[in-house]
């Protein structure tokens, strides 16, 4: 089983590993390299016909996809908890469940309330202001700031993928603002180091960072979020019966119980009704449950992102490398 | 023991020690083995496992070099059928490369100009000093960053120099306001630096041990400052040392991947850094091994010149000449 | 002997280079007391309970042990080979020896995440991928040119005639290798050996690529757990790290003397 680590692989212990051990006998080892160091060794695996080394990969679906285009991953749809999920589940621009998605988060715009002290920023042209100058962060390859930013910059989301100028010229705006560029574990360290007043991350880092006791808030601004879910897959190659009960696995994350467990430690809403969300999380807006929730999340298809995915990352490292 | 087998069987009947025999049958083996017209190539002989270890990377190249001849289909993210040159194209066409390139190229100078002034003095106090205590305090201080790794050694430097950081603390004590000293090229380039560190040292020191002492009382006896007998006398004899710590700290300097993407902040990119990309966030392994082999080919005409230039034997230090 | 001018300079110079080295070092040792969540320096209050973390957490101590196992196949394989290559280079005259030198350079103009694809695709093809020796080889081979240089250094500085005069007294070829060369070279190969140990202890990115779950090495270990959230945990790994280098050194000098490092004949 691969995993994220820190609070990502606690969770997933807590609420799908550990049932899954208790009901089967079978224990889970959690491999901890990243999704995105892992999958050229699955795709390696498979094209060799070897063995590929985990069970089940815990994916973000955009990643997912590329492994399921390629054709390295096996069909879910028989798993009996499908029926109760919703739609979100379903992975969009594939042919059945290739992958199937187990929870979706929020690129929010993550802030320390003291360095705004006259409430949220409102938009993310806010932080244009000169007092953030090196104070900013993002993805380094951009990600989750591309769809807010072609907003920001004027556009519309209909511009997607064809009409991306405004996108371009509000990502150099922000280089004039010299933000710092990391992963997930940079936010954290750099927050906490009070490197930085504001970032766009994934609403699981910053509520892990507040957590262990850095003051942090965080907010939708008026353009809109990306959204976006993660998903588990199960690799081809696996001998029939290892295969066979990497499905089970994947079919117990879908289950009430587990999703119920499993994204309270993460404060992530799930893909079957009913969940209790986290407290303090009820109507926060990293936590969409209802559809009005959604008006001002951005949510553009994974075949749509896979296509255009590199030429964003490079446009985008074009502008921030200058 | 072969001791008390010689003088036990001494009774018996006269035979050389146990050692001698066997010596003798290892010098018998290796005459059947390896006789002795075949001496001139003895060296080829030598350094033949050396040649087929590094073959396993050669042989890695050869794959890199086959998936940079294919693009990659985002239909189906699978390698094209068709051999092509877009990839390179790609390359160079694109101006973001030529800079990181060029970035690499530069802190990969700077580093070892950087590294080398500060480990000749080190290395020269480390080599001279009277002091056996002394010498060791200063291997023992050389020897400990070895061992907790180039991540943990960033981290370590990622705190030190963070705007709340030790130094900004340090400098607010005499009223300097806190100023943001990472994630630009001069951190990057420390960085870099204080991880070479203790390489270049460990190379440079027993050049320098070599050269004889009363050779440096000489020159200062006929009238020459310590600079003068430095620079005339001590560099050029340690040349060899120089220049093998130079082609060490420059080529791994050149390939890091560690120190760019922890003290650059993200956009001190060098092309191990794009490599990266390509291969694991783009999923695009031709772009990937196009830039990994022009990588490799820019290091290898660096070495080729470096050594063409200082003379064969500056890897090995002085061999025959 | 030198002039107060040098003297000053030179003990500058050195008392920057000691400050740049140890102080990350102990920054991370000091960090592994703190009370706090987080990495911090200077430390939050003063626990143990990382320490007590680590001795508990079985994953790392297996991954620690499997690490011990691969630097010592590195050793196994990089000793010889690399011994072998450095007599060849400074005591025998080999044709294209500027061309062979670039290519015993390679594996430090491959970036190392070139050597690590490169070598999971062929370890792959061959089907060793997943045993943990294939990782000690990876690792000689990336770290070479260290042990080569080592050894060709110490040998360089070897006065040729001892071995003629050692022949022409009727040692045979391997009794003059023995007893002659080998001791010569010793200070080199022990250097070497000892760096090779070090950096397979130390290295992540090729090992990332060729380890699984089960293989796991404790550098990997940590990078995988740096790269999600950074405990004092981690801190107290290093901090271990370098308390069994001082043993390791102190040994070292007990045994050799750590002058060793310094000779070159």
């Amino acid at each position: 089983m691969r995993a994220w680590g820190g609070e990502w692989v606690e969770a997933l212990k807590k609420g799908v590993s550990d049932r899954f051990t208790e009901m089967t006998g079978i224990s889970v080892r959690h491999d901890l390299t990243e999704d995105n160091e892992i999958q050229p060794k699955l795709w390696a695996a498979v094209a060799q016909g070897r063995v590929p080394p985990i069970h089940v990969n815990w994916d973000t679906t955009t990643n997912a996809t590329k492994s399921a285009l390629r054709g390295v991953t096996e069909d879910l749809s028989d798993l009996s908890n499908l029926a109760n999920t919703t739609d979100l589940a379903k992975p969009v621009g594939l042919d059945g469940y290739p992958i199937v998605n187990t929870y979706g988060y929020v690129y929010v715009l993550a802030y320390r309330p003291e360095a705004f002290p006259d409430g949220p920023p409102k938009s993310w042209r806010d932080l244009l202001d000169p007092k953030f100058k090196g104070r900013i962060a993002l993805y380094n390859d951009g990600i989750g700031f591309h769809f807010p930013a072609q907003v920001a910059g004027g556009g519309s989301l209909d511009g997607i993928p064809d009409h991306m100028e405004p996108c371009w010229e509000f990502v150099r705006e922000i280089k004039k603002q010299n933000p710092l560029l990391g992963e997930d574990p940079d936010f954290t360290t750099w927050f906490q180091n009070g490197e930085i007043d504001a970032a766009c991350t994934i609403s699981t880092n910053a509520l892990a960072a507040k957590k262990n006791g850095v003051d942090l808030a965080w907010t939708v601004p008026a353009e809109g979020c990306k959204f976006d879910t993660d998903c588990l897959w199960v690799p081809k190659n696996l001998p029939e019966n290892e295969a066979y009960w990497a499905k089970q696995y994947v079919n117990l994350a879908l289950s009430q119980e587990s999703q119920q467990i499993w994204l309270d430690g993460l404060g992530l809403p799930g893909v079957v009704p009913g969940l209790t969300p986290p407290p303090g999380l009820e109507n926060d807006p990293s936590y969409p449950t209802k559809p009005e929730d959604f008006k001002h999340l951005i949510r553009i298809s994974s075949a749509v992102q896979v296509q255009n995915e590199s030429d964003w990352f490079a446009k985008f490292k074009e502008i921030m490398q200058g | 023991m072969p001791e008390t087998t010689s003088q036990e069987e001494a009774s018996k009947a006269f035979r050389y020690p146990l050692r001698w025999r066997v010596m003798d049958a290892l010098n018998a083996g290796l005459d059947r083995l390896w006789p002795a017209r075949m001496m001139p190539y003895t060296g080829w002989a030598l350094i033949t496992p050396a040649l087929l270890l590094v073959g396993l990377l050669v042989l890695g190249l050869f794959q890199m070099a086959d998936s940079s001849l294919h693009t990659l289909d985002r239909a189906t993210f699978l390698p094209s059928e068709g051999y092509t040159l877009e990839n390179y194209q790609t390359v160079f066409e694109n101006a973001t490369y030529g800079r990181i390139i060029w970035r690499s190229v530069l802190a990969a100078v700077l580093t070892v100009f950087f590294t080398l002034l500060l480990a000749l003095p080190y290395s020269y106090i480390m080599v001279r000093t009277s002091s056996s205590a002394v010498r060791k305090a200063l291997l023992v201080v050389l020897f400990l960053p070895f061992f907790i790794g180039q991540v943990v050694r960033a981290y370590g430097l990622l705190i030190i120099l963070g705007t709340t950081g030790v130094a900004n603390n340090a400098l607010g004590l005499v009223g300097i306001e806190p100023i943001r000293l990472l994630f630009n090229f001069p951190a990057v380039v420390f960085g870099l630096v204080q991880y070479m560190l203790p390489f270049a040292v460990l190379m440079l020191a027993p050049a320098l041990t070599a050269i004889p002492r009363e050779t440096e009382t000489a020159a200062a006896s006929l009238g020459a400052n310590w600079f003068r007998t430095f620079r005339h006398v001590v560099i050029p004899m340690a040349k060899p040392g120089l220049i093998g710590a130079g082609l060490v700290v420059g080529t791994l300097a050149l390939t890091d991947f560690a120190m760019p993407a922890m003290l650059g902040g993200g956009s001190q990119d060098f092309i191990a850094n794009a490599i990266y990309d390509q291969f694991f966030r783009t999923a695009d392994q031709g772009l990937g091994a196009a830039l990994a082999l022009l990588l490799v080919v820019l290091g290898s005409v660096f070495v080729g010149i470096v050594i063409s230039i200082f003379g064969a034997g500056t890897l090995g230090m002085g061999g025959k000449k | 002997m030198t002039a107060t001018s040098q003297r000053i300079l030179f003990w500058t110079t050195v008392w920057f280079c000691i400050l740049i080295l140890s102080v990350p070092t102990i920054i991370v040792v000091g960090a592994s007391f703190t009370t706090s969540n987080m990495i911090s320096f200077p430390p939050e209050g003063f626990t143990f309970k990382w320490y007590e973390k680590i001795a508990l957490a079985r994953d790392l101590q297996q991954a620690f042990f499997r690490s011990l196992y691969v630097s010592t196949a590195c050793l196994i394989v990089s000793v010889p080979v690399g011994t072998l290559a450095g007599l060849a280079l400074s005591r025998f005259r080999i044709r294209f020896s500027n061309m062979i030198q670039v290519y015993l350079l390679l594996p430090f103009t491959v970036p190392l995440i070139g050597s690590g694809i490169g070598m999971m695709l062929i370890f792959g093809e061959w089907r060793i991928l997943g045993s943990l020796w294939p990782i000690g080889v990876a690792l000689a081979v990336i770290n070479l040119p260290f042990i080569i240089w080592s050894v060709s250094s110490a040998a360089g500085a070897l006065d040729s005639d001892l071995e003629l005069a050692a022949s022409s007294c009727g040692a045979g070829r391997f009794e003059t290798f023995w007893y002659v060369t080998l001791p010569g070279i010793m200070p080199g190969v022990i250097t070497g050996g000892l760096l090779m140990f070090v950096l397979a202890m130390s290295e992540f990115l090729v090992s990332l690529l060729l380890t699984d779950a089960r293989t796991v090495t404790l550098p990997v270990q940590i990078y995988n757990n740096i790269r999600s959230i950074i405990t004092p945990d981690l801190a107290a790994v290093s901090s271990v790290f370098v308390v069994i280098a001082l043993i390791v050194v102190w040994l070292l000098d007990r045994l050799v003397g750590l002058e060793i490092f310094l000779k070159s004949k």
